[in-house]
């Protein structure tokens, strides 16, 4: 959500604990009346001072937009609402330790605000490259999914109006209605920003820089844009790292590809297949993911697939005991193999899973998501064992490395965010608990990471394990950080040398690949 | 039943709609509490309802001093129970944003009341 940034919207402290050192450069926001500032003092003793004009984001973290020259610019530091800190940008992208304090700064005119606002028209002057942006709404609101509606408003100013519009469920409201149109139309109202795309044809560019985005809820998304794939590239460009080596979606934002892949997509009737809203709720739930409390159970799975509604059936289909946590469908067939915003969500591309395509083609499956302590090959052998059917011709891989449990082998052979989804997975961000012992030396080794992400998680995960001790800071200085872990190796110090020891051995065969994160 | 028996009935049953409206405050309902227009919809029930009881006990001794219309009592009568009850229907189910049906029995309801005045007033001066 953007908001004009007022004492009454911003989230960020301010006032309390409010400076925070990174790459040797202190800033300190503070506010002055109404007013808010961040001011960065390099370490020559230069000072720079940006006035906070908007902010964008309210649930996750709060990043901040300051007019310079008459044009948006995100800043390098956000807030991050959920462990109430401040934090660099750089912490939340797919990009190695640098020393570019202000890697992450970009305009706000020409990319954020085309999804963060209703129909956003930046007004490009050609000549001059710069913009004079004017939105619809501020923030995400009504317009992004009902489409143009001054007309329905002005007609439903009336309460006669508005009876007589319950009492014979009219047609003609003058607005788009998500739930009343076909599944694919409804499904492109969130595609729109929900699955990152490219202008159709490319020069189309050129008429939403300058006028705005042509599309309205409701129409033909195909008509305007095509989704971003694996096999996308703009100039040089790809976008391949955004996607799994299969083509499945590994950020936030592209859960309209991940949906159009599904099976329950691809094979359901059309006008009246899956779609955002048979899970999703933007007016009632949790206001995290926007779904309703009953929707986080297998309930919206059952409505298609009803066989599975006796316990016994279930315990048949998952072979797992049909209250465990082996038995929700979201686990096994949207598994939180997705990264956005600080954390780790279900996939979109709700499928069967496969442990052989960790082996083939480094897919993370959904069944080492929860046994991080056993290895792909059991768990391709589990699979023949349970489902012959389908995984009669599956065999186990010949590379030994697979004979190793999964959750330290993807959390240092992995690249970055196979290696941050191990830590999220181990440190018990998702459904699995593990045995601390186990797992804390993994984690405390992986905090050496030279990717400040992969430390966040591995730092949330030894916080989760161990509360006696003091979270490492995954932004602080080396020499800080590595003073942090010797305390926390003082409590895990017979595990080391084999931790490291098996670090080494899978490190040496990592690849690594940036991810710029299209949120 | 006379006007100052249907008051006095009015001012208890209402006054006992707000103890129920306070328990459900007090016990955290949350369909009570998590609805913001039901809220006000059922205190204006209970505020309605309890007030204009009281009105039907003054229009009720004001009947020793001067002799009120028919339509007049009749009015009083009608539109303190349709006012009231008609908040209170429309709070026990409502659409999003908007009042339930029930909210059509209030301004009818209303206009009652304010003919019922209207014309206890007239009488009152006619009779001084």
């Amino acid at each position: 959500m953007t908001q004009e940034a007022r004492p009454a919207t911003v989230q960020g402290d301010f006032t309390r604990d409010n400076t925070f050192d990174y790459l040797g450069v202190r800033a300190r926001m503070e506010r002055r009346g109404d007013r808010f500032t961040m001011t960065l003092t390099f370490a020559e003793g230069r000072q720079q001072v940006f006035t906070i004009d908007r902010t964008v984001g309210s649930r996750r973290i709060e990043q901040y937009l300051s007019q310079q020259d008459g044009q948006y610019v995100r800043l390098p530091l956000a807030y991050d609402l959920v462990n109430r800190r401040w934090m660099s940008l750089n912490g939340s992208f797919f990009y190695p330790d640098g020393d570019n304090y202000f890697q992450h700064q970009t305009q706000w005119d020409a990319n954020c605000v085309f999804c963060h606002n209703v129909k956003a028209q930046p007004h490009l002057d050609a000549r001059t490259r710069r913009f004079a942006t004017e939105v619809t709404e501020l923030g995400i609101a009504c317009g992004a999914c009902h489409g143009a509606a001054a007309k329905h408003a002005e007609q439903a100013s009336s309460p006669f109006t508005r009876e007589w519009w319950r009492l014979t469920d009219a047609r003609d409201k003058q607005i788009v209605h998500p739930e009343k149109l076909t599944s694919e139309r409804s499904l492109m109202v969130c595609g729109h920003c929900h699955g990152q795309r490219v202008p159709q044809p490319m020069d189309r560019i050129q008429e939403i820089l300058t006028k705005g985005d042509p599309y309205n809820a409701g129409d033909d998304l195909a008509h305007f844009y095509t989704p971003v794939g694996r096999e996308t590239k703009i100039g040089e460009f790809s976008f391949a790292a955004r996607f799994w080596n299969n083509g499945a979606p590994r950020l936030t934002a592209y859960e309209y590809q991940g949906v159009l892949r599904s099976p329950c997509f691809i094979k359901g009737e059309h006008g009246n297949r899956i779609n955002c809203l048979s899970c999703h709720s933007m007016h009632a739930g949790d206001v995290r993911g926007q779904i309703k409390p009953e929707n986080r159970t297998d309930k919206p799975c059952l409505a298609c697939h009803q066989q599975y509604q006796p316990p016994a059936k279930l315990a048949a289909h998952t072979r797992h005991g049909a209250d465990s946590i082996g038995s929700r469908c979201y686990n096994c067939h949207m598994p939180r193999v997705v990264y956005g915003i600080m954390s780790f969500h279900p996939t979109h591309e709700i499928s069967v899973p496969d442990p052989q395509l960790t082996a083939s083609q480094s897919v993370p499956n959904a069944c080492n998501q929860c046994h991080l302590d056993k290895s792909v090959n059991w768990a391709i052998a589990a699979s023949q064992r349970f489902w012959p059917r389908r995984f009669a011709a599956a065999a186990p891989s010949q590379d030994e490395i697979f004979n190793l449990p999964e959750g330290p082998r993807a959390l240092f052979m992995g690249d970055a965010l196979t290696r941050a989804m191990a830590a999220d997975a181990m440190g018990g961000g998702g459904p699995m608990k593990v045995d601390p012992h186990w797992v804390a030396p993994y984690l405390l080794e992986a905090f050496s990471d030279n990717y400040p992400i992969v430390r966040f998680f591995a730092a949330q995960g030894l916080a989760n394990y161990n509360r006696s001790l003091l979270k490492p800071d995954y932004l602080a200085a080396p020499g800080a950080r590595q003073m942090a872990l010797a305390q926390w190796w003082a409590s895990y110090a017979a595990s080391r040398p084999q931790t490291v020891s098996l670090a080494d051995k899978l490190r040496a065969r990592r690849i690594n690949v940036d991810i710029e994160v299209g949120e | 039943m006379s006007l100052l028996f249907q008051g006095w009935v009015s001012v208890a049953v209402w006054m006992a709609v707000g103890l129920l409206l306070e328990g459900l405050i007090g016990y955290k309902a949350p369909a009570y509490l998590d609805d913001p227009q039901r809220r006000e919809l059922f205190r204006l029930a209970h505020a309605h309802g309890t007030l204009l009881g009281a009105v039907l006990i003054v229009a009720a001794l004001s009947a020793s001093k001067f002799a009120p219309p028919r339509a007049a009592v009749l009015a009083l009568r009608v539109g303190s129970v349709m006012m009231p009850v008609g908040f209170l229907l429309a709070g026990v189910w409502h659409p999003e944003g908007d009042p339930g049906l029930g909210i059509w029995l209030v301004p009818p309801g209303a206009l009652l009341m304010i003919f019922g005045a209207a014309a206890m007033a007239f009488s009152a001066r006619n009779k001084t």
